[in-house]
């Protein structure tokens, strides 16, 4: 369903063809038959296997590490602990680009060397001729912990007394935003509304665990086929490792969904170590369980919302205040809370805001990207204050919000004025439209509930960055075309919208177009695919580079038909006079032309983000972002207030996306997103005590099946005017955001009380009734 | 990845138990959906699996003498499409429906459901309240042992090593009598349950309830029956006074212990809650077909 856009902009560009129609993925039929081959396919001759021995320990010095043992055993290649590696460090800041926000000496190291922080912590590598005995080794690798204190629980962290993860303190990072007065906003206000929110650790869970195959060639190069968000950390693996950048090529292959989990590097440095050692191609694939281990998780945050309001609506004032648990080491966490604290008051116009945020170590596993980051756990405090906020008022909560929203124009908390349509008003009466009357049911115990979340999500990276991306298209001598384009494939559709891209400008069809990606030494370097940011940026690139081929292609027809570029148009695999279609050469023919004058038939174009410089971090006011997406996600539920259980039946997303790329790959993002928040709001959770996680596998740690989804109807709108190819906004991670709050909203409106934390599990509906109960 | 074990493969049920009496580190490998995972996780090292679940003496469901005979092999979805266990086997039916996930349906088996001793086995309340056994057989024995005393412990079974378990079975139930299962896990499907209920009554003419069994799961060391909660019930009409009481008794036969899953005090308060809830739908099904 597509609502009626508002004009959109001008495009040198004849009426599209086949961008914005519902066409088949070019990546759907490998994965529908198996054909794809995934990072953990791939076996080499000669092959190696490795196996990483890791902390049991969340805080302990280690006094003695013997892996003698282990070197011992008949089918071990190698053995490798900090003592054997230069003093490398799993950097990772964001690849690429400029801009350093993490504490000198508190990166990870590559293997714990002195002390562990964390259960999981990589200690030792093993590399032996099967997987068996790589396991066997593990097993002889002694160690000898001095356990020390920890901490736990990001409030006790920042206490006066409580251990140092590193030193001098444990704030990791901290921001501002300051404008207007805020104390004077609140005591302009009618009333003020006080709530704190609290989100979990949860794992992205992707399907397919980390997993890669390493080599060295003939160059000396090491190559790494893995499967990674970001194929440009080669320069972070090659300082790691210590060889040159270009000593290091890192073949990204399909992704089975990274959500951030593959944007930090995983299995990369440990597989380009033990392939120096040896000189043998090595394999690391983990298991699920590792996979839980070893990698990110979702930031908790505790959020805290004071905002002051007129008995009319409008909001006077607000004070908010962040703390999110960074876990052992930093990795990306000051931009996550950087980016929760830009959106940290939602999409509305507050002109007195104070928001202070802080990111605390601790001795949990450690947080980073996750699809959302830092927006997603935003929202899930600043919406349900608005339906706090409209409760209190007596409003209805879109009333409220409406007079509260940032309209088209308006300066964000940040002061950065948004220049792209906000359509949110639009997109919650739609949503809300589309879920319809709330089912009856007969049964007292069971109530039903309705509840909607409007969001804003950036898409494309900060503008301090100073983000590029680079795309290369030829057209073959028989008509047939070519995108080589670094940038990572999720499974998300990048690849696809690439070469959509370009049959729509090159008047091809889709199944002629290949593309090559994610490769760090071979295909031009587009970037990280996170951020929301690669149809954005890669779009415009290939945009731009297809149309350097098709007026090179336009400039030789011309000379052909004795005709004015203007004139002539590109479809069907022909170039065609517009007025007389009759008269039209195949792309094949022209091509060949092309190449008999030596024109150049291959471009590769750079796009550019626009720049900005680094905000103040002590008041955040300027410019951030290059735009954003708005959303809105309705929600309708049934609580059994026996049990309390929590039943989705109804589940609506409707998103101005700017311009639909492929239909069918929007609606999947909004299925797939709002999918991904439902559970975040009922189940989701990594349970940490002490520093160990009780929920190790699948089998604990619960990910809603198809039986806990209604299908979520997708509503998508075409505003035009977002800043990527065609208008586009990025849907990536703005999929996500508004699903979570939206439950929360709906279950509070069923129970008639709210419960501030998630997961919203049966226990902790009940305790809510209990508690409303009590008054 | 799995450790090594050796694995036999036997043509016949008697073949099976001559590899039984071999060696006491042997395990009975069927659908393998418990199994496998322990040994990739090391928790259980046997050396030697014997694979049963091919066998043929082990698979169908049958009538025989007046009990309902289930092949210790028969999968879960077998058990779920099968026609006498739809008529005999309500509850049983009911937790065939909602077990685990179509794959794990697909290989595991009732036979292994309660040989793992789980307290949270969704077969095991439904089999308490038919009144179920398991028939054991080993190369030179054969037992029936009622399944309340067969389960005696978390993770523990009076299985003797060299035995397997051949068949479950239960007198076919009077005409007339239903049974129902309920399980609360944290997702919809693919869930260990946090708790599970089974109940089965005979409704009489009179109105009364006769042969009430409540059996619960994960709210104990083993899936239990509510047996002070059926004495109270038992015979009389199901009057909403009587229910709550008796729902009261089921919840304080519980020995819930907390986990990640939820808390005992949840365990013990939601039983209460469903217990009441099945028998109030169970007493109004009454009404309905009395007018």
């Amino acid at each position: 369903m597509t609502a009626k856009g508002k004009a959109l902009p001008r495009l040198d560009l004849p009426p599209l063809r086949q961008v914005g129609r519902p066409l088949r993925r070019v990546d759907a039929l490998g994965k529908a038959v198996g054909t794809t081959v995934y990072a953990g396919d791939f076996t080499m001759p000669d092959m190696l296997h490795a196996k990483v021995f890791r902390s049991s320990e969340p805080s302990a010095h280690i006094k003695q590490l013997n892996v003698n043992k282990a070197r011992a055993l008949p089918g071990v290649a190698c053995v490798l602990t900090a003592d054997d590696l230069p003093d490398g460090k799993l950097i990772t800041d964001m690849p690429g680009q400029t801009g350093q926000e993490r504490r000198k000496e508190s990166d990870a190291p590559v293997l714990a060397a002195r002390g562990v922080r964390f259960v999981g912590e990589p200690i030792a590598l093993v590399a032996a001729e099967t997987l068996a005995i790589a396991e066997q080794a593990l097993k002889l690798i002694e160690i000898e912990y001095e356990v020390l204190p920890g901490v736990f629980d990001p409030l006790e962290a920042i206490k006066p007394g409580a251990p140092i993860i590193h030193k001098p303190d444990n704030i990791v990072a901290s921001w501002k935003i300051r404008k207007g007065n805020a104390e004077a906003g609140l005591a302009a206000a009618d009333l003020i509304v006080e709530n704190t929110f609290r989100v979990p650790f949860i794992d992205h869970a992707y399907i397919e665990p980390e997993a890669g195959v390493a080599w060295m060639d003939d160059q000396d190069v090491i190559n790494i086929r893995v499967c990674t968000q970001v194929v440009e950390h080669f320069r972070s693996i090659a300082q790691a490792v210590g060889v040159p950048h270009n000593k290091v090529h890192v073949r990204g292959t399909m992704i089975g969904g990274g959500f951030g989990g593959k944007e930090d590097i995983t299995v990369e440095i440990f597989l380009a170590l033990l392939t120096k050692e040896t000189r043998r191609p090595v394999r690391l694939a983990y298991t699920r369980e590792e996979s839980i281990l070893a990698h990110s998780k979702r930031h908790p945050f505790i959020i805290t919302h004071r905002t002051g309001v007129k008995n009319n609506g409008r909001i006077t004032g607000a004070k908010i205040n962040m703390i999110s648990d960074s876990g052992a080491y930093p990795y990306l966490s000051p931009y996550v809370l950087l980016y929760a604290t830009v959106t940290s008051c939602g999409p509305y116009r507050i002109d007195n805001l104070t928001v202070d945020s802080v990111s605390v170590a601790t001795n949990n596993p450690f947080a980073s990207a996750f699809r959302g980051f830092g927006g997603a756990q935003a929202a899930v405090a600043y919406e349900q204050q608005m339906d706090e906020m409209a409760k209190a008022l007596a409003m209805d909560p879109l009333e409220l919000r409406k007079i509260n929203y940032l309209k088209t124009g308006d300066f964000n908390a940040i002061g950065q004025q948004i220049k792209s349509a906000i359509w949110l008003e639009e997109e919650a009466t739609q949503a809300l439209a589309a879920l319809g009357k709330k089912e009856s049911v007969s049964d007292d115990a069971i109530k039903i509930g309705q509840g909607f979340a409007t969001t804003m999500q950036s898409y494309g990276r900060i503008m301090w960055f100073h983000d590029t991306s680079r795309s290369w298209v030829g057209i073959e001598q028989d008509g047939t075309i070519v995108v080589r384009c670094g940038a990572p494939d999720l499974g998300a559709g990048q690849a696809n919208s690439l070469c959509l891209i370009a049959a729509e400008v090159l008047g091809v069809s889709l199944t002629d177009v290949t593309f090559y990606n994610s490769d760090s030494a071979v295909t031009p370097l587009a970037g990280t695919t996170t951020a929301t940011r690669q149809l954005y940026m890669s779009g415009n690139a290939t945009l731009k580079a297809a149309k350097m081929v098709r007026e090179v292609l336009l400039d030789r027809a011309a000379q052909h038909f004795r005709e004015k570029p203007n004139n002539l148009d590109l479809a069907d695999n022909k170039v065609f006079i517009k007025s007389d279609p009759q008269q039209w050469l195949s792309l094949a023919d022209l091509s060949k032309m092309c190449a008999v004058d030596g024109l150049k038939l291959q471009h590769l174009a750079l796009f550019a983000a626009p720049f900005a410089d680094k905000l103040n971090p002590e008041n955040l006011q300027g410019d951030i972002f290059p735009d954003f997406t708005f959303s809105a996600h309705a929600i309708e539920v049934a609580v059994d207030t026996k049990t309390g259980e929590i039943t989705v039946l109804k589940s609506v997303g409707c998103h101005d996306v700017g311009r639909a790329i492929n239909p069918i790959a929007v609606e999947g993002q909004i299925q797939g997103g709002s999918a991904q928040g439902i559970g975040y709001a009922l189940m989701e959770e990594v349970q940490v005590r002490d520093g160990v996680t009780r929920t190790p596998s699948l089998s604990e740690f619960l990910i809603p099946t198809a039986k806990d989804l209604p299908t979520t109807r997708a509503i998508i709108l075409e505003s035009g005017t977002g800043v990527g190819p065609f208008g586009a906004k990025g849907i990536g991670e703005p999929a996500l955001t508004p699903a979570a709050p939206a439950v929360a909203n709906a279950v509070a409106n069923a129970i008639g009380v709210r419960i501030h934390n998630l997961p919203l599990t049966p226990e902790r509906v009940l305790a809510a009734l209990d508690r409303a109960k009590r008054g | 990845m799995l450790p090594e074990f050796e694995l036999l493969m036997p043509r016949t049920l008697p073949e099976a138990l001559e590899m039984m009496d071999e060696s006491s580190k042997v395990m009975p490998l069927a659908g393998g959906t418990n199994l496998l995972v322990d040994l990739r996780g090391r928790l259980s090292r046997p050396q030697t699996l014997i694979n049963i679940g091919g066998l043929d003496e082990l698979r169908g469901v049958r009538v025989e003498d007046g009990y309902i005979v289930v092949g210790s092999a028969a999968t879960i979805a077998d058990l779920k499409r099968n026609a006498l266990i739809a008529k005999h086997g309500q509850a049983l039916r009911q937790a065939a429906t909602v077990f685990a996930n179509p794959l794990i349906r697909n290989r595991a088996t009732i036979g292994g459901n309660l040989a793992y001793g789980s307290p949270a086995a969704d077969a095991a309340p439904p089999l308490l309240v038919l009144g179920a056994e398991v028939e054991l057989l080993s190369k030179d024995t054969r037992r029936t042992v009622p399944l309340e005393e067969f389960i005696t412990g978390v993770r523990k079974t009076v299985r003797h090593p060299r035995e397997l378990i051949t068949a479950i079975r239960w007198p076919i139930p009077p005409e007339g009598s239903v049974g129902v299962f309920r399980k609360l896990g944290l997702r919809k499907a693919d869930a260990i349950s946090v708790l599970s209920i089974a109940v089965m009554l005979l409704h009489m003419d009179t109105g009364d309830c006769d042969q009430l069994r409540i059996a619960l799961g994960a709210v104990a060391p083993t899936p239990i029956r509510a047996a002070a909660a059926e004495d109270l019930l038992d015979g009389g009409p199901l009057t909403p006074e009587v229910i709550a009481q008796a729902a009261q008794l089921a919840s304080e036969a519980t020995q819930a212990i907390g986990d990640i899953r939820g808390s005992a005090a949840y365990r013990k308060r939601v039983i209460t809650a469903l217990v009441q809830r099945l028998l109030t739908n169970l007493a109004k099904d009454t009404k309905e077909k009395k007018h």
